[in-house]
């Protein structure tokens, strides 16, 4: 019998796993992929190996890289970018880490109030989840973005354009500013040495972010540093490190026992006094085909967007307003490429480091990557192909065409002007909950886990104000192509890629559309929460998830502690602990990690 | 079967590519066995025969679709009409990349493909394809012979290869466009496109409202219906989605054993990424946006 069940070793899950384990519960998490307790020797910096979503490292699949992958069932064109593994999707992410906009809260009064998707705000003000942001922000940490060519050129674009600067972590007002990203800035040599096998590039003749531009293939650098003191800030160098060590960082803190490998199939639940409530869960250890069970006294789901739903299905969990796995939120992404006959150092740097925003209809941000995934992006398309057919859309606006994905010529000669003289830019729409958008369980052939997933994506009957919005930044990314001297600009017209996933079991103000209460808590299953991206209660009006998850999953550790555990909250009334602290650098030594 | 549905199921092989494949095979059915015909070879026998025809015919339907995210110095790349001097995605191995993927990795569930592979091989529709007189004649015999080990191979409890019903499903979409590409060089009538044509397939593939994907709806019901046309329409940007992966990135020159690359990789030569090769460090910091290191909350 353990206090603490958490199911999930992603974004979220570590948060609640480290925070309860600094208060000394017995906390358990279990992941259903690899461990990747030695990237150094695991991993490599090349986009295939990292990144093929059927055979990569960094893929949705079991610890044994000769299996096949899991399959999703996605009818329609799209691309559900799901990884497993400790770490979860932040082991790829850009560790971008803006807040919310206070739009997308209860009790928001600004005169953009209107802007937003004002059906679906949080159940509680953004002054309520302010002290875990700054609780968050010092534990991952995050800082301002480093500046390199690219986001050099990214500004010009933007002053371009008009747009002033932001200097504060809440955003007001259409803006543009470096990143603040769980990146730790650049020090020593790092970013200033360009090479392999430099011993200036070691650390810690290096630290922090040496520039090397493999964000998306998992972060490493500098090289020899400790796990936690590794560039990106990715759970797996940040959180998971923090929870392992709770010991000796924390007084009276134990260090939470984590499984990989190991697939939770079933959430346990008996009535108690006319409520249900969670008991524990069952997982399949992939190595084995072994089924274990553990009871908990809280069961944590932090699965993620896709498999949440799935799981909470399979269990036979209760779902009576329909809404488990409703109200899929993605950003629905969009892409511009601008060409230009400078060099703008692309694939270089943290892969990310620049965006701006825009109040009530989303942001947007540059993206570097490397050949594969460049041209990946340039095909990704429900558009058609640009010059041939249309597929029913090919919008035109400031960009130079019809919307769509190259091919042949135009394709190769895209690049062959050179991956480090271009900028892409991704436009992160502010969508809309909408019920269409949705999780199901797949009618095609279960797995060893259970019935799969099916994810449901109405690209083109979404909200009106959801494709305005898309329109609306793909227009302003376009212009700041132009204005920053970019020759040829091209709009994709992306399908949904999920990547940016968010509120498939959100929480919400009315019984009506949301699967958790105000605490996080589900509405129907006492003892069981939700503390991932699927736990918020919209797409934040366009900011990238990951930080918001990570302070709403602190409240929820906070929430988990005082209501069944007896204990007080911690954010108000103490400082966070870095998890670059030098005593989990030595118990992580200790302990051969 | 009737004389009718016969030149109904010859056209239909045709399309697939798989009768020329077999035409071109050099006796598959016609020679190897000193007969004139099939009909004396056991169908079991014909089904073994007809695996490695359909893996030569996959490959090349494979080979059309690559080139056309990054074309080369090929004979594909020449016949879509976009020949190129430097290396292209034949070049980086795109190909093998593709058939490993669709093959070894893409999950692609009995319950699909039986339904998928039964629509291809039971959707005849006459749409006035005039036969090249290599694929008359001698083979007239043949047919039902031969559209029985077919369909004895797409309905296999076997998994069937992905990269057969995808090239299968391709040729047919060709024909579609062209109906002159079932006869010509290459065995797949998808690869004798034009860039044009190859275009205009992938429009039927994806399209929403594309015949063949009412077609293949049409044959199938709830709740598996939607799911076989949405899987056409993944399909449809999947290919090329996956194939310029393929064409692009380092798979074909990586060693998984010593995690290095034995060449340099078409994709870096192209696009000139780290001209050095893996690096732990670039000097690109500039420094921060007017001064600013941290900001306020």
């Amino acid at each position: 019998m353990r206090d603490v069940i958490v199911i999930g070793a992603g974004g979220g899950g570590p948060v609640v796993a480290k925070e309860l384990a600094a208060q000394g519960l017995d906390v358990l998490m279990l992941e259903a992929g690899p461990r990747h307790a030695d990237p150094a020797s695991e991993w490599t910096h090349y986009e295939n190996d990292a990144n093929n979503p059927l055979t990569g490292f960094l893929r949705f699949g079991p610890s044994d890289r000769s299996a096949p992958a899991w399959y999703r069932e996605t009818p329609q064109n799209s691309f559900v970018w799901q990884l497993s593994g400790v770490g979860g999707t932040t082991q790829h992410y850009f560790g971008n880490c803006p807040r919310a906009y206070p739009g997308v809260f209860s009790g928001y009064d600004g005169p953009d109030r209107d802007a937003y998707d004002t059906a679906h705000v949080f159940p509680f003000t953004y002054d309520e989840l302010r002290p875990y942001y700054e609780w968050v922000e010092t534990t991952l940490p995050v800082q301002t973005s480093a500046m390199g060519t690219k986001e050099q050129t990214f500004f010009r674009g933007c002053e371009g354009i008009g747009l002033p600067v932001q200097t504060t972590k809440t955003t007001t007002r259409d803006s543009f500013r470096p990143q603040e990203n769980a990146i730790l800035q650049p020090g020593g040599w790092a970013g200033k040495v360009s090479g392999r096998d430099d011993p200036r590039l070691r650390y810690p003749e290096s630290t922090g972010c040496t520039f090397c531009g493999y964000c998306f293939q998992g972060c490493t650098k500098p090289h020899g540093a400790p796990r936690n003191l590794a560039a990106k800030r990715s759970t797996d160098n940040s959180y998971v490190p923090m929870a392992l060590t709770a010991d000796v960082w924390a007084s009276g803190g134990k260090p939470v026992t984590l499984l990989a490998d190991a697939y939770v199939t079933e959430i346990h639940t008996e009535k108690r006094a006319g409520e249900l409530v969670a008991t524990g869960v069952t997982w399949r250890t992939g190595a084995t085909g072994e089924t274990n069970r553990e009871d908990a006294r809280v069961v944590v789901l932090a699965g993620g967007c896709t498999e949440n739903p799935r799981l909470w299905l399979n269990s036979g969990l209760p779902n009576p307003n329909d809404w488990v796995g409703r109200g899929y939120t993605d950003h629905f992404f969009d892409w511009v490429i601008g060409l230009f006959d400078e060099r703008t150092e692309s694939s270089k740097g943290a892969a990310s480091a620049a965006r701006a925003d825009f109040p009530g209809h989303g942001s947007m941000e540059n993206v570097g990557l490397p050949p594969g995934l460049q041209q990946f992006a340039a095909v990704f398309s429900d558009s058609g192909i640009r010059g041939h057919y249309d597929n029913g859309r090919g919008a035109t606006g400031p960009w130079d065409g019809a919307a769509g994905r190259m091919i042949g010529a135009e394709l190769k000669d895209a690049l062959m002007n050179g991956v480090d003289r271009l900028l892409n830019i991704l436009v992160i729409t502010d969508d809309d909950v909408e019920a269409q958008n949705r999780v199901t369980l797949s009618a095609l052939p279960a797995d060893e886990h259970g019935p799969v997933p099916k994810v449901r994506f109405a690209q083109r009957r979404r909200s009106a104000r959801t494709l305005r919005n898309r329109e609306y930044v793909s227009a302003r990314a376009a212009e700041t192509l132009r204005a920053a001297g970019a020759r040829t600009v091209i709009r994709i017209d992306w399908p949904p890629l999920l990547l940016h996933v968010q509120s498939s079991m959100r929480m919400g103000t009315s019984e009506a559309d949301s699967v958790l209460d105000a605490n996080g808590e589900a509405r129907w299953v006492k003892q069981l929460f939700i503390a991932d991206n699927s736990a918020l209660a919209n797409s934040l009006g366009g900011p990238n998830p990951t930080l918001t998850t990570q302070a709403l999953a602190t409240r929820t550790a906070e929430k988990i502690f005082s209501m069944y555990f007896g204990g007080q909250g911690w954010v108000h009334a103490e400082s966070p602990v870095p998890s670059t602290d030098t005593r989990i650098s030595e118990r992580l030594g200790e302990l051969g990690l | 079967m009737s004389a009718y549905e016969g030149i109904g199921r010859r056209t239909f092989l045709a399309r697939m590519g798989v009768l020329g494949a077999v035409a071109a095979s050099g006796g598959l059915l016609a020679g190897g066995r000193g007969t004139a015909s099939a009909a004396g070879l056991h169908l079991p026998g014909l089904v073994d025969l007809l695996r490695p025809v359909l893996a030569e015919l996959s490959r090349d339907t494979i080979n059309g679709l690559v080139v056309m995210v990054c074309p080369g110095p090929d004979d594909y790349s020449a016949a879509q009409g976009t020949p190129r001097p430097e290396p292209g995605a034949l070049e980086a191995g795109a190909t093998d990349f593709m058939l490993g993927a669709l093959d070894n990795f893409v999950p692609f569930p009995d319950q699909l493909a039986t339904p998928l592979a039964a629509a291809l091989s039971t959707a005849v529709d006459d749409i006035g394809i005039q036969l090249p007189p290599s694929l008359l004649g001698p083979l007239l015999d043949s047919i039902g012979t031969l559209d029985q080990a077919l369909a004895v191979l797409l309905r296999s409890d076997t998994a069937l290869p992905l990269s057969i019903a995808v090239a299968l499903l391709l040729n047919v979409v060709a024909t579609q466009v062209n109906p002159l590409a079932v006869n010509g060089a290459f065995l797949s009538p998808f690869a004798r496109l034009t860039l044009e044509e190859k275009c205009r397939a992938f429009e039927l593939l994806e399209g929403p409202d594309a015949d063949l994907v009412a077609l293949l709806d049409a044959r199938l019901t709830e709740p598996l219906r939607s799911s076989v046309s949405g899987l056409l329409q993944f399909i449809g940007g999947a290919l090329l989605e996956f194939s310029v992966f393929g064409a692009y990135n380092e798979s074909a020159v990586f060693d998984p054993q010593t995690k290095t690359l034995t060449a340099r990789p078409v994709g870096w030569q192209l696009a000139g990424y780290q001209p050095d090769g893996v690096v732990d460090g670039w000097d690109d910091f500039i420094g921060y946006y007017e001064g600013r290191t941290e900001v306020d909350a």
